[in-house]
């Protein structure tokens, strides 16, 4: 019994057969490839210089959003208050930026706060989201999707409040529109999208190459196991859920301050299309398992059909169901390749 | 119907799995209207037993003859219509539905698939009512205790006309009152003409409620006997055990030592009143039937469980999470490999560093490096069998896994290990490999517990022996040449201690 143990002891190597992993975010690429190809044999200009920027750039809000839904996600975890947080945020730091007993209106009247102050105060809001959905997740142990949906609404509804369930967008300071409109001088690309860059890269690193990384993966694959390991898995979640509601507070910031307004239906939806994005990039949705780098192939692919679906000048009820069926498609090709290849 | 004299005759039963010949040639005949008990040591087949003659498994070879026609089952629902039906364990009861909902569950009378009420339901609440009438059937079974819900899959085992009834440790979770009623209930079905195969840990309750009595051991028919011929609980033990051969154990020189680990009157839901000491360097084994409360006691020391009563660890007291215990120098190979200690659908590298990533790291930054070193100086040092450090667990054998298991606790540099089962499902190979490793352990002047249901085990490794029985500490001993395996045995099956 023990020769043949021994017989079967090669010297252990460390490449040899790629990763689940890398085998996925490759193959995602691969399905960029060929609908990007398709979309330029029948989009009139898709291939533009100028296009193939803007698939990268006009989805950033969506790719900041997907970083932290992507790790919860691989804990096992949802977060589908995500569209709300945004408009909350956004709603807020226009409040609290609005110069106050200006107006008889009462929509364009706020607290008259700095504006510094006000996007950290909105900062807050949108943690305290998060905190709640911890809260919930981790000591009452409701599972995350109920309580995401919940914190969802609720936070939209309070963001219905503070506009009369429209919008607030007068008597803003000038500095309120700057960081959501400003570009690199001589080029499109905003602000907005090198914190998309910044957040992405240190998102990565965060994956790759960190103990509280590492931990993430632990749980999703094996929670009791995680714990047994020492891992304090009600923390860990408890900093997670914090850190999406954290980028889609700064989303929000941005947003408003690109539109100079804070609309309580702002984001409608976008939680899902976060949702998609990471499932596009191959996150299982049991956990334990995906990338942020698949997460960003995702967001391409979604970027691509949508671009192309408009381009094709289809009805937009024709554009929804063509991009639904697309990304569907997708996500099928990509469990019947990553089972295939698990044998 | 055929009226053999015996219920059910087992000739020639074999049952393989991968390297293991789990029953071996078995044959014994089972009279009818009797109460038949199956003893034997864990592994010694009566599960797998059971699970062929209720269909779970499908045997080797052999043949079974129920009323004496040949008999055949692919699941427990066929067995049942058959005539054998089982009380597991895990009770099949559906907690939401109420009594009478659970009695016909799988026996509806239907009419284009809705439901049909028929006389069945009545005649089943009938029956459950002669077995015991304080059983309302609208009442909800998750509202009933452990031992009404067993009644109510008798009543209905017997309302679906069983000839046999198969009770897997009925008693392990029920009071002592409720445990004369089980016996009352079973009295009377034997006088209506069932037969109950009776499985037991517990050798008094075999002597109470049985009329033959067979012992099984490592997979062989080792005898089967009428309850009166036995000659007491000593000849029972010597059945179930044989001249068990215990290798290897040198005791070891009683060096003045420190206590490591000390337990005071340690409680919970399921232990009582339990105090020890574990030295540097000692291996102690904590020996018991299923049941007695092994894994409960290491899940306490650990902090998984809440508990009262003190645990002091190098002398200050251990606070209760499992955080805390592996900072403080403690680490647990828990009892399911699967389940609470691997993470299978990581690779080896994802495993084995996971309990103490402070050594790989810097400022919360891994060093990818030190990473993959760790990793393959433990494939090396525990020779798992892998051709990578990116092997999925899930792709490598049940002993390799338990090696990474083990990796994973020892690169934790816990100055207390604490193995639940640490052997449990893996090869003789592995085991030997793993045995090995805990006595260099020990060597090294780590403490080493053992919680284990397997006696040679215990008797191998071990410097000092604590035997569990229903949750407390019934005896303690030092390992030696005359450690008396029968006595041992005694006070685990719950006999008086004689000291």
């Amino acid at each position: 019994m023990s020769v043949e143990t021994k017989q079967a002891v090669r010297q252990p190597s460390l490449g040899g057969r790629m990763s689940n992993e890398s085998f996925i975010s490759l193959f995602m690429v691969g399905v960029l490839l060929v609908l990007f190809g398709i979309a330029a044999v029948f989009v009139p200009n898709f291939y533009l210089p100028q296009n193939m920027l803007n698939l990268i750039t006009n989805n950033w809000y969506i790719i900041i959003l997907g970083i932290g839904v992507t790790f919860l996600l691989i804990t096992g975890n949802f977060d589908m208050s995500v569209g709300g947080v945004i408009a909350l945020t956004g709603v807020l730091s226009v409040y609290f930026c609005q110069a106050s007993n200006v107006s008889q209106n009462v929509l364009a009247n706020g607290l008259g706060l700095p504006y510094g102050v006000a996007v950290a105060l909105a900062l807050l809001g949108a943690l305290s989201i998060g905190a709640v959905n911890a809260f919930f997740v981790t000591r009452i142990k409701v599972p995350s999707i109920i309580v995401t949906l919940g914190t969802m609404m609720v936070a939209r509804g309070i963001a219905q409040v503070i506009t009369q369930g429209a919008q607030r967008n007068t008597s803003l300071p000038d500095v309120f529109g700057v960081v959501g409109t400003m570009a690199i001088p001589g080029t499109s690309i905003k602000i907005s999208v090198l914190v998309m860059i910044a957040l992405l890269v240190g998102a990565f690193i965060f994956e790759k190459r960190t103990v509280a990384g590492r931990r993430t993966y632990l749980i999703g694959a094996n929670k009791e196991a995680a714990r047994l390991s020492g891992v304090n898995v009600d923390r860990h979640l408890t900093m997670l859920f914090l850190l999406s509601a954290l980028l889609a507070g700064i989303t929000g910031i941005l947003l408003a301050s690109e539109y100079k307004a804070g609309v309580s239906n702002r984001a409608m939806g976008y939680e899902f299309d976060a949702l998609v994005v990471t499932l596009l990039g191959g996150v299982s949705i049991a956990g334990g398992f995906g990338s942020v780098l698949g997460m960003f192939v995702g967001a391409l692919i979604l970027s691509v059909v949508t671009t192309a679906a408009t381009g094709l000048l289809l009805q937009p009820g024709w554009q929804w169901t063509l991009k639904a069926v697309v990304t569907f498609c997708a996500i099928l090709a990509q469990r019947f390749a990553l089972d295939r290849r698990k044998g | 119907m055929n009226r053999t004299e015996n219920v059910l005759e087992i000739r020639d039963l074999v049952k393989d799995f991968p390297g293991v010949r789990a029953v071996d040639n078995v044959s014994f005949d089972i009279k009818r209207n009797s109460v038949h008990c199956l003893v034997g040591e864990n592994g010694a087949g009566k599960s797998t037993l059971i699970k062929i003659l209720t269909g779970a498994y499908a045997r080797t070879s052999g043949t079974i003859l129920l009323n004496g026609e040949e008999y055949d089952s692919h699941n427990p629902r066929e067995a049942r219509q058959k005539g054998i039906s089982t009380l597991f364990q895990e009770l099949n009861v559906v907690d939401q539905l109420t009594v009478a909902d659970n009695l016909t569950l799988g026996l509806e009378d239907t009419t284009l698939g809705f439901l049909r009420t028929t006389d069945k339901i009545s005649r089943m609440v009938s029956v459950m009512n002669s077995i015991e009438p304080s059983i309302h059937p609208r009442q909800q079974v998750s509202r009933l205790s452990v031992a009404k819900k067993q009644i109510v899959e008798i009543a209905k085992a017997v309302a679906s006309e069983s000839d046999v009834i198969i009770m897997d440790e009925p008693t392990a979770s029920i009071s002592e009152s409720e445990v004369e009623r089980l016996f009352a209930i079973i009295h009377r079905l034997r006088e209506q003409n069932v037969t109950v195969i009776y499985i037991s840990h517990r050798l008094d309750e075999i002597f109470e409620i049985g009329d033959y009595v067979t012992v099984l051991r490592d997979g062989k028919h080792i005898g089967t006997k009428p309850i009166s011929e036995v000659q007491g609980r000593a000849e029972l033990i010597r059945m179930m055990i044989g001249k068990t051969v215990f290798e290897e154990y040198t005791p070891k020189e009683d060096a003045a030592r420190e206590p490591l680990l000390q337990v005071r009157n340690l409680s919970n839901h399921k232990l009582q009143d339990i105090s020890f000491d574990v030295h540097t360097g000692e291996i102690a084994g904590f020996y018991g039937l299923v049941g007695a409360g092994k894994t409960e006691l290491a899940r306490a020391i650990y902090g998984i469980d809440r508990y009262e009563g003190e645990i002091l660890f190098k002398g200050s007291k251990l606070q209760p999470a499992p955080e805390k215990a592996i900072a403080a120098g403690i680490a647990l190979v828990p009892e399911e490999r699967r389940s609470q200690g691997l993470f299978t659908i990581l690779t080896i590298r994802g495993n084995v560093p996971v309990m103490n990533m402070g050594k790989i790291s810097r400022n919360g930054f891994i060093n990818p490096s030190a990473e993959r070193n760790v990793t393959l100086e433990y494939i090396d040092k525990l020779n798992i069998a892998t051709d990578s450090t990116e092997k999925e667990a899930s792709k490598l054998s049940g002993g390799n896994q338990q090696k990474v298991v083990l990796s994973k606790c020892l690169f934790a540099d816990a100055d207390l290990l604490m193995l639940d089962e640490p052997t449990r499902g893996i090869d003789v190979g592995a085991k030997s490999e793993i045995y090995g490793i805990i006595r260099q352990l020990s060597q090294e002047g780590k403490s080493i517990m053992i919680f284990s249901s397997e006696l040679p085990e215990i008797m191998n490794i071990c410097d000092s022996i604590y035997l569990l029985c229903d949750g407390s500490l019934r005896a303690t001993m030092r390992n030696s040449d005359d450690v008396d395996t029968e006595e041992i045995m005694h006070i685990v099956t719950g006999g008086e201690c004689e000291e």
